[in-house]
Protein backbone atom coordinates (compact mmCIF):
# COMPACT_ATOMS: atom_id res chain seq x y z
CA UNK A 1 0.00 0.00 0.00
CA UNK A 2 1.18 3.47 -0.98
CA UNK A 3 1.88 5.84 1.62
CA UNK A 4 -0.79 8.13 0.04
CA UNK A 5 -3.35 5.84 0.09
CA UNK A 6 -2.62 4.47 3.51
CA UNK A 7 -3.40 7.90 4.85
CA UNK A 8 -6.71 8.39 3.08
CA UNK A 9 -7.70 4.94 4.47
CA UNK A 10 -6.75 6.82 7.80
CA UNK A 11 -8.58 9.68 7.40
CA UNK A 12 -11.66 7.35 6.19
CA UNK A 13 -11.57 5.84 9.58
CA UNK A 14 -11.16 8.56 11.72
CA UNK A 15 -14.15 10.08 10.13
CA UNK A 16 -16.21 7.13 10.55
CA UNK A 17 -15.18 6.88 14.41
CA UNK A 18 -15.89 10.45 15.06
CA UNK A 19 -19.34 10.55 13.55
CA UNK A 20 -22.46 10.11 15.57
CA UNK A 21 -23.51 6.52 15.48
CA UNK A 22 -26.83 7.18 13.35
CA UNK A 23 -24.99 8.61 10.62
CA UNK A 24 -24.77 6.30 7.66
CA UNK A 25 -22.76 7.57 5.30
CA UNK A 26 -24.14 5.26 1.99
CA UNK A 27 -26.09 6.56 -0.80
CA UNK A 28 -29.30 4.91 0.81
CA UNK A 29 -28.12 6.55 4.02
CA UNK A 30 -27.67 10.02 3.26
CA UNK A 31 -31.49 10.17 1.41
CA UNK A 32 -32.87 8.28 4.70
CA UNK A 33 -31.38 10.90 6.99
CA UNK A 34 -32.33 13.83 5.09
CA UNK A 35 -34.93 15.43 7.16
CA UNK A 36 -37.47 16.77 3.76
CA UNK A 37 -37.47 12.68 2.84
CA UNK A 38 -38.18 12.32 6.72
CA UNK A 39 -40.89 14.16 6.33
CA UNK A 40 -42.13 13.44 3.05
CA UNK A 41 -42.28 9.67 4.16
CA UNK A 42 -44.28 10.62 7.71
CA UNK A 43 -46.73 12.09 5.68
CA UNK A 44 -47.19 9.89 2.70
CA UNK A 45 -46.81 6.84 5.29
CA UNK A 46 -49.18 8.02 8.25
CA UNK A 47 -52.06 5.23 7.66
CA UNK A 48 -52.12 2.31 5.49
CA UNK A 49 -55.16 4.32 3.97
CA UNK A 50 -53.32 7.40 2.93
CA UNK A 51 -50.37 4.92 1.51
CA UNK A 52 -52.79 3.71 -0.53
CA UNK A 53 -54.77 6.99 -2.29
CA UNK A 54 -51.62 7.80 -2.83
CA UNK A 55 -50.70 4.90 -4.71
CA UNK A 56 -53.75 4.89 -6.53
CA UNK A 57 -53.96 8.23 -7.54
CA UNK A 58 -51.61 8.45 -10.52
CA UNK A 59 -52.54 5.02 -11.86
CA UNK A 60 -56.31 5.49 -11.73
CA UNK A 61 -55.87 9.17 -13.20
CA UNK A 62 -54.26 7.80 -16.20
CA UNK A 63 -55.78 5.13 -17.10
CA UNK A 64 -58.97 7.23 -17.00
CA UNK A 65 -57.76 9.49 -18.94
CA UNK A 66 -54.57 8.26 -21.18
CA UNK A 67 -56.69 4.66 -21.93
CA UNK A 68 -60.76 5.39 -21.50
CA UNK A 69 -60.28 9.02 -22.77
CA UNK A 70 -59.64 9.01 -26.81
CA UNK A 71 -62.00 5.74 -26.64
CA UNK A 72 -65.10 8.42 -24.92
CA UNK A 73 -63.68 11.06 -27.38
CA UNK A 74 -63.86 8.77 -30.18
CA UNK A 75 -67.56 7.93 -29.13
CA UNK A 76 -68.96 11.91 -28.34
CA UNK A 77 -67.24 13.14 -31.51
CA UNK A 78 -69.15 10.48 -33.79
CA UNK A 79 -72.46 11.96 -32.30
CA UNK A 80 -71.93 15.49 -33.62
CA UNK A 81 -72.81 17.26 -36.45
CA UNK A 82 -69.07 19.15 -36.96
CA UNK A 83 -66.21 18.73 -35.57
CA UNK A 84 -63.80 20.16 -35.16
CA UNK A 85 -66.71 22.81 -34.55
CA UNK A 86 -66.71 26.30 -36.77
CA UNK A 87 -66.26 29.02 -34.33
CA UNK A 88 -69.53 30.37 -32.49
CA UNK A 89 -71.39 27.63 -34.06
CA UNK A 90 -72.35 24.91 -31.31
CA UNK A 91 -72.41 21.55 -32.70
CA UNK A 92 -75.54 19.61 -32.70
CA UNK A 93 -75.76 15.83 -31.56
CA UNK A 94 -77.21 13.59 -33.65
CA UNK A 95 -77.20 9.81 -35.26
CA UNK A 96 -76.67 10.83 -39.39
CA UNK A 97 -72.62 9.41 -38.84
CA UNK A 98 -74.40 6.06 -37.92
CA UNK A 99 -77.35 6.33 -40.45
CA UNK A 100 -74.64 7.37 -43.17
CA UNK A 101 -73.07 3.49 -42.01
CA UNK A 102 -76.04 1.60 -43.09
CA UNK A 103 -77.15 3.96 -46.24
CA UNK A 104 -74.47 2.91 -48.69
CA UNK A 105 -72.98 -0.30 -49.30
CA UNK A 106 -69.48 1.19 -50.57
CA UNK A 107 -69.59 1.68 -46.52
CA UNK A 108 -71.10 -1.31 -44.93
CA UNK A 109 -69.62 -3.81 -48.15
CA UNK A 110 -65.86 -3.54 -46.71
CA UNK A 111 -67.55 -3.99 -42.99
CA UNK A 112 -68.13 -7.20 -43.83
CA UNK A 113 -65.38 -7.89 -45.85
CA UNK A 114 -63.46 -6.99 -43.38
CA UNK A 115 -65.35 -9.27 -40.63
CA UNK A 116 -65.35 -12.46 -43.00
CA UNK A 117 -61.70 -11.98 -43.78
CA UNK A 118 -60.82 -12.05 -40.05
CA UNK A 119 -62.84 -14.60 -39.32
CA UNK A 120 -61.75 -17.10 -41.95
CA UNK A 121 -57.94 -15.78 -41.56
CA UNK A 122 -58.73 -16.50 -38.20
CA UNK A 123 -59.63 -20.22 -38.91
CA UNK A 124 -56.31 -20.79 -41.13
CA UNK A 125 -54.09 -19.82 -39.17
CA UNK A 126 -55.40 -22.34 -36.26
CA UNK A 127 -55.01 -25.03 -38.86
CA UNK A 128 -51.51 -23.76 -39.97
CA UNK A 129 -50.03 -23.42 -37.09
CA UNK A 130 -51.71 -25.88 -34.76
CA UNK A 131 -49.65 -28.91 -35.65
CA UNK A 132 -46.69 -26.47 -35.76
CA UNK A 133 -47.31 -25.70 -31.79
CA UNK A 134 -48.26 -29.31 -31.38
CA UNK A 135 -44.87 -30.63 -32.54
CA UNK A 136 -43.03 -27.88 -30.51
CA UNK A 137 -44.61 -28.58 -27.33
CA UNK A 138 -45.20 -32.46 -27.45
CA UNK A 139 -42.49 -34.18 -29.29
CA UNK A 140 -39.42 -31.77 -28.25
CA UNK A 141 -37.41 -32.17 -26.00
CA UNK A 142 -37.23 -29.50 -23.41
CA UNK A 143 -33.42 -28.41 -24.33
CA UNK A 144 -34.78 -28.31 -28.11
CA UNK A 145 -37.78 -26.83 -27.17
CA UNK A 146 -36.94 -23.03 -26.51
CA UNK A 147 -34.06 -23.03 -29.33
CA UNK A 148 -37.00 -24.07 -32.00
CA UNK A 149 -39.32 -22.01 -30.42
CA UNK A 150 -36.92 -18.88 -30.24
CA UNK A 151 -36.00 -19.58 -34.66
CA UNK A 152 -39.96 -18.96 -35.02
CA UNK A 153 -39.56 -15.38 -32.76
CA UNK A 154 -37.17 -13.99 -34.67
CA UNK A 155 -39.26 -13.21 -38.03
CA UNK A 156 -42.01 -11.88 -35.62
CA UNK A 157 -40.47 -8.97 -34.28
CA UNK A 158 -39.74 -7.44 -37.73
CA UNK A 159 -42.41 -4.72 -38.24
CA UNK A 160 -45.67 -5.00 -40.00
CA UNK A 161 -44.23 -2.80 -42.88
CA UNK A 162 -41.30 -4.65 -43.99
CA UNK A 163 -42.91 -8.03 -43.78
CA UNK A 164 -45.53 -6.91 -45.92
CA UNK A 165 -42.74 -5.96 -48.44
CA UNK A 166 -41.50 -9.36 -48.05
CA UNK A 167 -44.40 -10.70 -49.34
CA UNK A 168 -45.12 -8.40 -52.26
CA UNK A 169 -41.27 -9.70 -53.22
CA UNK A 170 -42.70 -12.86 -52.86
CA UNK A 171 -45.50 -12.84 -54.69
CA UNK A 172 -45.01 -10.53 -57.42
CA UNK A 173 -45.31 -11.02 -61.12
CA UNK A 174 -41.54 -11.13 -61.11
CA UNK A 175 -41.89 -12.34 -57.50
CA UNK A 176 -40.05 -16.07 -56.35
CA UNK A 177 -43.10 -17.67 -56.95
CA UNK A 178 -43.76 -17.19 -60.43
CA UNK A 179 -40.25 -17.35 -60.74
CA UNK A 180 -39.97 -21.27 -59.56
CA UNK A 181 -43.32 -22.10 -61.32
CA UNK A 182 -41.69 -20.59 -64.77
CA UNK A 183 -38.63 -22.64 -63.90
CA UNK A 184 -40.24 -26.06 -63.73
CA UNK A 185 -42.36 -24.79 -66.59
CA UNK A 186 -45.63 -24.97 -64.84
CA UNK A 187 -46.88 -21.19 -66.22
CA UNK A 188 -45.75 -19.51 -69.30
CA UNK A 189 -46.52 -16.05 -67.78
CA UNK A 190 -46.91 -14.81 -64.46
CA UNK A 191 -50.06 -15.59 -62.45
CA UNK A 192 -51.18 -12.01 -60.81
CA UNK A 193 -51.23 -13.07 -56.87
CA UNK A 194 -50.34 -9.57 -56.20
CA UNK A 195 -53.44 -7.14 -55.25
CA UNK A 196 -55.79 -9.77 -54.43
CA UNK A 197 -57.81 -11.66 -51.42
CA UNK A 198 -54.85 -14.18 -52.30
CA UNK A 199 -52.12 -11.63 -51.29
CA UNK A 200 -54.18 -10.08 -48.49
CA UNK A 201 -54.75 -13.36 -46.96
CA UNK A 202 -51.16 -14.51 -47.30
CA UNK A 203 -49.38 -11.19 -46.24
CA UNK A 204 -51.83 -11.09 -42.83
CA UNK A 205 -51.46 -14.53 -42.07
CA UNK A 206 -47.82 -13.95 -42.08
CA UNK A 207 -48.32 -11.36 -39.85
CA UNK A 208 -50.50 -12.68 -37.19
CA UNK A 209 -49.46 -16.67 -37.02
CA UNK A 210 -47.39 -15.67 -34.05
CA UNK A 211 -49.97 -14.27 -32.00
CA UNK A 212 -52.07 -17.76 -32.65
CA UNK A 213 -49.21 -20.02 -32.13
CA UNK A 214 -48.23 -18.94 -28.74
CA UNK A 215 -51.57 -19.29 -27.09
CA UNK A 216 -51.62 -22.86 -28.50
CA UNK A 217 -47.85 -23.65 -27.71
CA UNK A 218 -48.94 -23.00 -23.76
CA UNK A 219 -51.83 -24.53 -23.52
CA UNK A 220 -50.40 -27.61 -24.87
CA UNK A 221 -47.57 -27.34 -23.11
CA UNK A 222 -49.33 -27.78 -19.83
CA UNK A 223 -51.20 -30.96 -21.07
CA UNK A 224 -49.69 -33.69 -19.02
CA UNK A 225 -48.71 -36.14 -21.18
CA UNK A 226 -50.28 -39.01 -19.26
CA UNK A 227 -53.63 -37.75 -20.49
CA UNK A 228 -53.22 -38.89 -23.90
CA UNK A 229 -51.06 -41.95 -22.84
CA UNK A 230 -54.51 -43.19 -20.78
CA UNK A 231 -56.53 -42.90 -23.43
CA UNK A 232 -54.45 -45.29 -25.25
CA UNK A 233 -53.98 -47.67 -22.72
CA UNK A 234 -57.91 -47.29 -22.85
CA UNK A 235 -57.74 -48.21 -26.52
CA UNK A 236 -58.33 -44.74 -28.25
CA UNK A 237 -56.77 -44.03 -32.14
CA UNK A 238 -54.71 -41.63 -32.74
CA UNK A 239 -57.61 -39.50 -34.20
CA UNK A 240 -60.03 -40.30 -31.31
CA UNK A 241 -57.41 -39.41 -28.47
CA UNK A 242 -57.26 -35.73 -30.47
CA UNK A 243 -60.74 -35.05 -31.13
CA UNK A 244 -61.30 -36.45 -27.22
CA UNK A 245 -58.56 -35.02 -24.93
CA UNK A 246 -56.25 -33.23 -26.89
CA UNK A 247 -58.71 -30.75 -28.61
CA UNK A 248 -61.05 -29.86 -25.11
CA UNK A 249 -58.12 -29.19 -23.33
CA UNK A 250 -56.45 -26.86 -25.51
CA UNK A 251 -59.56 -24.72 -26.23
CA UNK A 252 -58.49 -22.20 -24.34
CA UNK A 253 -55.60 -21.27 -26.35
CA UNK A 254 -57.48 -21.68 -29.32
CA UNK A 255 -60.38 -19.25 -28.03
CA UNK A 256 -57.42 -16.32 -26.80
CA UNK A 257 -55.51 -17.41 -30.25
CA UNK A 258 -58.34 -16.69 -32.18
CA UNK A 259 -59.71 -13.65 -30.35
CA UNK A 260 -55.82 -11.99 -30.86
CA UNK A 261 -55.84 -12.90 -34.27
CA UNK A 262 -59.16 -11.66 -35.14
CA UNK A 263 -58.86 -8.12 -33.12
CA UNK A 264 -55.33 -7.83 -34.77
CA UNK A 265 -56.20 -8.62 -38.04
CA UNK A 266 -59.45 -6.37 -38.35
CA UNK A 267 -57.14 -3.20 -37.17
CA UNK A 268 -54.39 -3.63 -39.90
CA UNK A 269 -54.22 -0.65 -42.68
CA UNK A 270 -50.90 -0.41 -43.94
CA UNK A 271 -51.17 -4.30 -45.01
CA UNK A 272 -54.48 -4.32 -47.36
CA UNK A 273 -53.46 -0.62 -48.80
CA UNK A 274 -49.90 -2.56 -49.83
CA UNK A 275 -51.58 -6.18 -50.66
CA UNK A 276 -55.38 -5.61 -51.55
CA UNK A 277 -56.40 -3.99 -54.88
CA UNK A 278 -59.66 -2.39 -55.93
CA UNK A 279 -61.86 -5.34 -55.01
CA UNK A 280 -60.44 -6.54 -51.34
CA UNK A 281 -60.96 -2.80 -49.65
CA UNK A 282 -61.47 -3.26 -45.94
CA UNK A 283 -62.73 -1.37 -43.38
CA UNK A 284 -60.02 0.38 -41.82
CA UNK A 285 -58.93 1.73 -45.42
CA UNK A 286 -62.31 3.03 -45.32
CA UNK A 287 -62.50 4.81 -41.69
CA UNK A 288 -59.11 6.09 -42.65
CA UNK A 289 -60.50 8.27 -45.72
CA UNK A 290 -62.06 10.20 -43.56
CA UNK A 291 -59.36 11.28 -41.69
CA UNK A 292 -56.85 11.93 -44.74
CA UNK A 293 -59.48 14.86 -46.09
CA UNK A 294 -60.07 17.75 -44.25
CA UNK A 295 -61.34 17.70 -40.56
CA UNK A 296 -65.12 17.99 -41.18
CA UNK A 297 -65.22 14.35 -42.21
CA UNK A 298 -64.05 13.43 -38.70
CA UNK A 299 -67.57 12.42 -37.17
CA UNK A 300 -68.32 10.28 -39.83
CA UNK A 301 -64.79 8.25 -39.34
CA UNK A 302 -65.37 8.56 -35.55
CA UNK A 303 -69.01 6.54 -36.17
CA UNK A 304 -67.52 3.77 -38.63
CA UNK A 305 -64.21 3.41 -35.74
CA UNK A 306 -67.15 3.17 -32.99
CA UNK A 307 -69.21 0.78 -35.03
CA UNK A 308 -66.37 -1.43 -36.08
CA UNK A 309 -64.95 -1.62 -32.44
CA UNK A 310 -68.15 -2.41 -30.44
CA UNK A 311 -68.68 -5.14 -33.24
CA UNK A 312 -65.52 -6.66 -32.75
CA UNK A 313 -65.84 -6.40 -29.19
CA UNK A 314 -68.99 -8.42 -29.26
CA UNK A 315 -68.06 -10.88 -31.48
CA UNK A 316 -65.10 -11.87 -29.52
CA UNK A 317 -67.64 -12.14 -26.42
CA UNK A 318 -69.84 -14.39 -28.08
CA UNK A 319 -66.85 -16.83 -29.43
CA UNK A 320 -65.38 -16.45 -26.18
CA UNK A 321 -69.21 -17.38 -24.45
CA UNK A 322 -69.28 -20.21 -26.85
CA UNK A 323 -66.09 -21.71 -26.51
CA UNK A 324 -66.58 -21.65 -22.97
CA UNK A 325 -69.76 -23.60 -23.66
CA UNK A 326 -68.13 -25.89 -25.94
CA UNK A 327 -65.41 -27.13 -22.63
CA UNK A 328 -68.47 -27.38 -19.98
CA UNK A 329 -70.01 -29.42 -22.18
CA UNK A 330 -67.25 -31.72 -23.21
CA UNK A 331 -65.98 -31.91 -19.48
CA UNK A 332 -69.19 -32.97 -18.26
CA UNK B 1 -46.43 -41.51 -30.89
CA UNK B 2 -45.42 -43.80 -34.06
CA UNK B 3 -42.18 -43.06 -35.51
CA UNK B 4 -44.34 -41.54 -38.91
CA UNK B 5 -46.04 -39.12 -37.06
CA UNK B 6 -43.35 -37.61 -35.88
CA UNK B 7 -41.35 -37.43 -38.98
CA UNK B 8 -45.07 -35.93 -40.60
CA UNK B 9 -44.78 -33.31 -37.17
CA UNK B 10 -41.18 -32.08 -38.08
CA UNK B 11 -41.54 -31.82 -41.38
CA UNK B 12 -44.92 -29.24 -40.87
CA UNK B 13 -42.62 -27.85 -38.35
CA UNK B 14 -40.03 -27.34 -41.09
CA UNK B 15 -42.00 -26.07 -43.48
CA UNK B 16 -43.49 -23.35 -41.45
CA UNK B 17 -39.74 -22.22 -40.55
CA UNK B 18 -38.92 -22.37 -44.12
CA UNK B 19 -42.34 -19.87 -44.46
CA UNK B 20 -41.77 -17.52 -42.14
CA UNK B 21 -37.74 -16.77 -42.91
CA UNK B 22 -37.53 -16.99 -46.47
CA UNK B 23 -40.11 -14.14 -47.57
CA UNK B 24 -37.39 -11.88 -45.46
CA UNK B 25 -34.67 -13.62 -46.92
CA UNK B 26 -35.53 -12.87 -50.24
CA UNK B 27 -36.10 -9.76 -48.83
CA UNK B 28 -32.08 -8.83 -48.18
CA UNK B 29 -31.36 -10.61 -51.02
CA UNK B 30 -33.05 -8.58 -53.31
CA UNK B 31 -31.32 -5.08 -51.96
CA UNK B 32 -27.84 -6.46 -53.83
CA UNK B 33 -29.49 -6.61 -57.06
CA UNK B 34 -27.46 -4.42 -59.18
CA UNK B 35 -30.50 -2.89 -61.14
CA UNK B 36 -33.62 -0.07 -60.44
CA UNK B 37 -35.74 -3.23 -60.62
CA UNK B 38 -37.35 -5.67 -58.53
CA UNK B 39 -38.11 -9.29 -59.20
CA UNK B 40 -36.24 -12.45 -59.95
CA UNK B 41 -33.59 -13.52 -61.58
CA UNK B 42 -30.68 -11.82 -59.84
CA UNK B 43 -27.78 -11.72 -62.71
CA UNK B 44 -25.49 -8.64 -61.31
CA UNK B 45 -25.11 -7.91 -57.84
CA UNK B 46 -24.06 -4.69 -56.19
CA UNK B 47 -23.13 -3.40 -52.83
CA UNK B 48 -24.36 -0.02 -53.69
CA UNK B 49 -28.04 0.07 -52.20
CA UNK B 50 -26.52 -0.90 -48.65
CA UNK B 51 -23.82 1.72 -48.80
CA UNK B 52 -26.34 4.46 -50.19
CA UNK B 53 -28.52 3.55 -47.18
CA UNK B 54 -25.27 4.99 -44.90
CA UNK B 55 -24.61 7.70 -47.15
CA UNK B 56 -27.49 9.12 -47.05
CA UNK B 57 -28.27 11.69 -44.60
CA UNK B 58 -31.85 12.26 -44.93
CA UNK B 59 -32.33 8.28 -44.42
CA UNK B 60 -29.96 8.59 -41.47
CA UNK B 61 -32.24 11.30 -39.88
CA UNK B 62 -34.73 9.77 -40.08
CA UNK B 63 -33.08 6.31 -38.36
CA UNK B 64 -32.44 9.09 -35.19
CA UNK B 65 -35.70 10.02 -35.13
CA UNK B 66 -37.48 6.54 -34.44
CA UNK B 67 -35.15 5.70 -32.23
CA UNK B 68 -35.48 9.09 -30.25
CA UNK B 69 -38.87 8.01 -30.23
CA UNK B 70 -38.66 4.27 -29.48
CA UNK B 71 -36.66 5.70 -26.08
CA UNK B 72 -38.73 8.07 -25.22
CA UNK B 73 -42.08 6.05 -25.45
CA UNK B 74 -40.37 3.28 -23.96
CA UNK B 75 -39.07 5.09 -20.83
CA UNK B 76 -42.71 6.56 -20.48
CA UNK B 77 -44.78 2.90 -20.20
CA UNK B 78 -42.04 1.84 -18.13
CA UNK B 79 -42.67 4.32 -15.57
CA UNK B 80 -46.64 4.46 -15.72
CA UNK B 81 -46.82 0.39 -16.66
CA UNK B 82 -44.66 -0.79 -13.89
CA UNK B 83 -46.63 2.18 -11.39
CA UNK B 84 -49.72 0.30 -12.37
CA UNK B 85 -48.59 -3.46 -11.79
CA UNK B 86 -47.38 -2.42 -8.02
CA UNK B 87 -50.80 -0.93 -7.35
CA UNK B 88 -52.56 -3.59 -8.85
CA UNK B 89 -50.69 -6.69 -7.11
CA UNK B 90 -51.38 -8.12 -4.62
CA UNK B 91 -54.55 -5.78 -2.77
CA UNK B 92 -58.20 -6.75 -3.40
CA UNK B 93 -59.71 -3.15 -3.37
CA UNK B 94 -62.82 -1.91 -4.78
CA UNK B 95 -62.91 -1.06 -8.59
CA UNK B 96 -59.40 -3.48 -9.00
CA UNK B 97 -61.31 -5.13 -11.91
CA UNK B 98 -62.10 -2.11 -13.67
CA UNK B 99 -58.61 -0.78 -13.14
CA UNK B 100 -56.65 -3.88 -14.42
CA UNK B 101 -59.55 -3.98 -17.18
CA UNK B 102 -58.62 0.16 -18.27
CA UNK B 103 -55.09 -0.84 -18.33
CA UNK B 104 -55.36 -3.62 -20.93
CA UNK B 105 -57.63 -1.75 -22.77
CA UNK B 106 -55.09 -0.08 -25.55
CA UNK B 107 -53.51 -3.43 -26.40
CA UNK B 108 -56.96 -4.93 -27.62
CA UNK B 109 -57.93 -1.85 -29.66
CA UNK B 110 -57.52 -2.78 -32.91
CA UNK B 111 -54.87 -1.11 -34.70
CA UNK B 112 -56.62 1.35 -37.32
CA UNK B 113 -59.68 2.00 -34.32
CA UNK B 114 -56.53 2.93 -31.82
CA UNK B 115 -54.98 5.43 -33.93
CA UNK B 116 -57.84 7.63 -35.46
CA UNK B 117 -58.91 7.77 -31.37
CA UNK B 118 -55.45 9.18 -30.45
CA UNK B 119 -55.25 11.62 -33.29
CA UNK B 120 -59.25 12.88 -32.04
CA UNK B 121 -57.95 12.98 -28.61
CA UNK B 122 -54.47 14.66 -29.57
CA UNK B 123 -56.62 17.66 -30.99
CA UNK B 124 -58.83 17.72 -27.71
CA UNK B 125 -55.57 17.69 -25.66
CA UNK B 126 -54.19 20.40 -28.18
CA UNK B 127 -51.20 18.30 -28.90
CA UNK B 128 -49.74 19.10 -32.73
CA UNK B 129 -49.39 15.78 -35.35
CA UNK B 130 -45.61 15.27 -35.02
CA UNK B 131 -42.82 14.01 -32.78
CA UNK B 132 -44.15 14.64 -29.52
CA UNK B 133 -47.82 12.96 -30.50
CA UNK B 134 -46.26 9.85 -31.98
CA UNK B 135 -44.16 9.58 -28.39
CA UNK B 136 -47.52 10.01 -26.24
CA UNK B 137 -49.60 7.54 -28.72
CA UNK B 138 -46.67 4.96 -28.59
CA UNK B 139 -46.43 5.29 -24.86
CA UNK B 140 -49.82 4.90 -23.78
CA UNK B 141 -50.17 2.18 -26.14
CA UNK B 142 -47.32 0.24 -25.22
CA UNK B 143 -48.51 0.83 -21.21
CA UNK B 144 -50.71 -2.54 -21.38
CA UNK B 145 -47.32 -4.76 -22.48
CA UNK B 146 -45.26 -3.36 -19.26
CA UNK B 147 -48.44 -3.92 -16.85
CA UNK B 148 -48.54 -7.71 -18.18
CA UNK B 149 -44.88 -8.19 -17.68
CA UNK B 150 -44.06 -6.79 -14.32
CA UNK B 151 -47.00 -7.88 -12.65
CA UNK B 152 -46.36 -11.62 -13.82
CA UNK B 153 -42.85 -10.90 -12.38
CA UNK B 154 -44.20 -9.36 -8.91
CA UNK B 155 -46.44 -12.36 -8.17
CA UNK B 156 -43.51 -14.25 -7.89
CA UNK B 157 -41.81 -12.66 -5.14
CA UNK B 158 -42.21 -14.35 -1.77
CA UNK B 159 -43.68 -11.43 0.55
CA UNK B 160 -41.22 -12.43 3.08
CA UNK B 161 -38.51 -10.32 1.27
CA UNK B 162 -39.83 -7.10 1.40
CA UNK B 163 -41.03 -8.25 5.30
CA UNK B 164 -37.53 -8.46 5.97
CA UNK B 165 -36.40 -5.16 4.78
CA UNK B 166 -39.42 -3.22 6.77
CA UNK B 167 -38.66 -5.07 9.75
CA UNK B 168 -34.67 -4.13 9.71
CA UNK B 169 -36.05 -0.96 9.55
CA UNK B 170 -36.08 -0.05 5.78
CA UNK B 171 -39.77 2.62 5.23
CA UNK B 172 -41.87 1.02 2.56
CA UNK B 173 -40.49 3.31 -0.15
CA UNK B 174 -36.58 2.21 0.35
CA UNK B 175 -37.75 -1.48 0.48
CA UNK B 176 -39.77 -0.69 -2.72
CA UNK B 177 -36.06 0.69 -3.84
CA UNK B 178 -34.05 -1.26 -2.98
CA UNK B 179 -35.89 -4.64 -2.74
CA UNK B 180 -38.98 -4.94 -5.18
CA UNK B 181 -37.39 -2.84 -7.82
CA UNK B 182 -33.81 -5.05 -7.77
CA UNK B 183 -36.25 -8.05 -8.18
CA UNK B 184 -38.09 -6.33 -11.32
CA UNK B 185 -35.36 -5.65 -13.23
CA UNK B 186 -35.23 -8.76 -15.35
CA UNK B 187 -39.03 -8.08 -16.40
CA UNK B 188 -38.05 -4.23 -16.50
CA UNK B 189 -35.56 -4.96 -18.99
CA UNK B 190 -37.57 -7.41 -21.37
CA UNK B 191 -40.76 -5.25 -21.02
CA UNK B 192 -38.37 -2.14 -21.98
CA UNK B 193 -37.17 -3.66 -25.12
CA UNK B 194 -40.18 -5.40 -26.09
CA UNK B 195 -41.41 -1.61 -26.07
CA UNK B 196 -38.68 -0.36 -27.80
CA UNK B 197 -39.49 -3.18 -31.02
CA UNK B 198 -43.37 -2.15 -30.83
CA UNK B 199 -42.55 1.75 -31.09
CA UNK B 200 -39.60 0.86 -33.40
CA UNK B 201 -41.95 -0.92 -35.68
CA UNK B 202 -45.04 1.05 -35.44
CA UNK B 203 -46.77 2.20 -38.58
CA UNK B 204 -50.52 3.10 -38.23
CA UNK B 205 -49.82 5.09 -35.16
CA UNK B 206 -46.90 7.24 -36.57
CA UNK B 207 -48.65 7.48 -39.69
CA UNK B 208 -51.69 9.29 -38.53
CA UNK B 209 -50.26 11.19 -35.80
CA UNK B 210 -46.94 12.24 -37.03
CA UNK B 211 -46.50 15.64 -39.16
CA UNK B 212 -44.07 16.25 -42.44
CA UNK B 213 -40.90 13.97 -41.20
CA UNK B 214 -42.09 10.44 -41.19
CA UNK B 215 -41.07 7.36 -38.67
CA UNK B 216 -38.90 4.68 -40.36
CA UNK B 217 -41.70 2.23 -41.18
CA UNK B 218 -43.99 5.62 -42.82
CA UNK B 219 -40.88 6.32 -45.32
CA UNK B 220 -40.50 2.67 -46.09
CA UNK B 221 -44.17 2.71 -46.57
CA UNK B 222 -44.26 6.60 -48.81
CA UNK B 223 -41.40 4.72 -51.03
CA UNK B 224 -43.63 2.09 -51.51
CA UNK B 225 -46.45 3.32 -52.58
CA UNK B 226 -44.15 5.56 -55.25
CA UNK B 227 -42.50 2.30 -56.53
CA UNK B 228 -40.74 -0.80 -55.31
CA UNK B 229 -36.91 -0.16 -55.51
CA UNK B 230 -33.73 -2.52 -54.22
CA UNK B 231 -33.25 1.12 -51.78
CA UNK B 232 -36.54 0.25 -49.98
CA UNK B 233 -34.41 -3.63 -49.51
CA UNK B 234 -31.62 -2.28 -48.27
CA UNK B 235 -33.11 0.20 -45.87
CA UNK B 236 -35.60 -2.77 -44.62
CA UNK B 237 -32.75 -4.64 -44.18
CA UNK B 238 -30.81 -2.19 -41.76
CA UNK B 239 -34.21 -2.07 -39.92
CA UNK B 240 -34.56 -5.90 -39.47
CA UNK B 241 -31.11 -6.05 -38.43
CA UNK B 242 -31.87 -3.90 -35.34
CA UNK B 243 -35.17 -5.23 -34.83
CA UNK B 244 -33.47 -8.79 -34.68
CA UNK B 245 -30.43 -7.87 -32.87
CA UNK B 246 -32.18 -6.25 -30.50
CA UNK B 247 -34.71 -9.15 -29.81
CA UNK B 248 -32.04 -11.62 -29.08
CA UNK B 249 -30.22 -9.38 -27.17
CA UNK B 250 -33.59 -9.11 -25.10
CA UNK B 251 -33.93 -12.76 -25.04
CA UNK B 252 -30.76 -13.94 -23.69
CA UNK B 253 -30.39 -10.99 -21.37
CA UNK B 254 -33.91 -11.94 -19.94
CA UNK B 255 -32.93 -15.33 -19.44
CA UNK B 256 -29.53 -14.75 -17.66
CA UNK B 257 -31.18 -12.13 -14.88
CA UNK B 258 -34.24 -14.62 -14.51
CA UNK B 259 -31.42 -17.43 -14.10
CA UNK B 260 -29.91 -15.52 -11.59
CA UNK B 261 -32.80 -14.71 -9.54
CA UNK B 262 -34.60 -17.62 -9.90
Amino acid sequence: MTSEAASADHARTATAANAPETTDRTFWGRIVNWSPYRALVGLVYATPRRQFLILAVFPVLWVLTQHLGPMLQMARISLLDAYPPSPGVAPNFTFDNYARFFGESIFWMPFIRSLTFAATLSFATLIITYPVAYFLARHVSRNNRMFLLLLLLIPFWVGEIVRTYAIMILLGNNGAINLMLKWFGLIDRPIPFMYTGFSLSVGIIYLTALYMLLPLYSALEKLPKSYTEAAADLGAGAWTRFRRVTLPLTLEGIASGCTLVFLISTGFYATPVLLGGPSTTVFAETIAGFFHVAGDQWPTGAAFATIMFLTALVLTAVFNRLINALRKGETK
Amino acid sequence: MTRATRIFMSVIYWAFVVYVFVPLILMVVMGFKDSKFIGFPIRSWTLDWYTGVFSDTETLSVFGYSVVIAIASTAVSIFVGTWIAVLLDGRKFMGRAVIFGLTILPALVPGIISAIAFRIYARLLGIEPGMFAIIWSHAVHNVPFVTLVVIARLSTLPKSYTEAARDLGADPFVAFARVTLPYLMPAVIGASIFCLLLSFDDFVRSFFLGSYDPTLPVLIFAKLRSGMSPEINAIATVALVITAVLGIWAERSTRRLNKENA
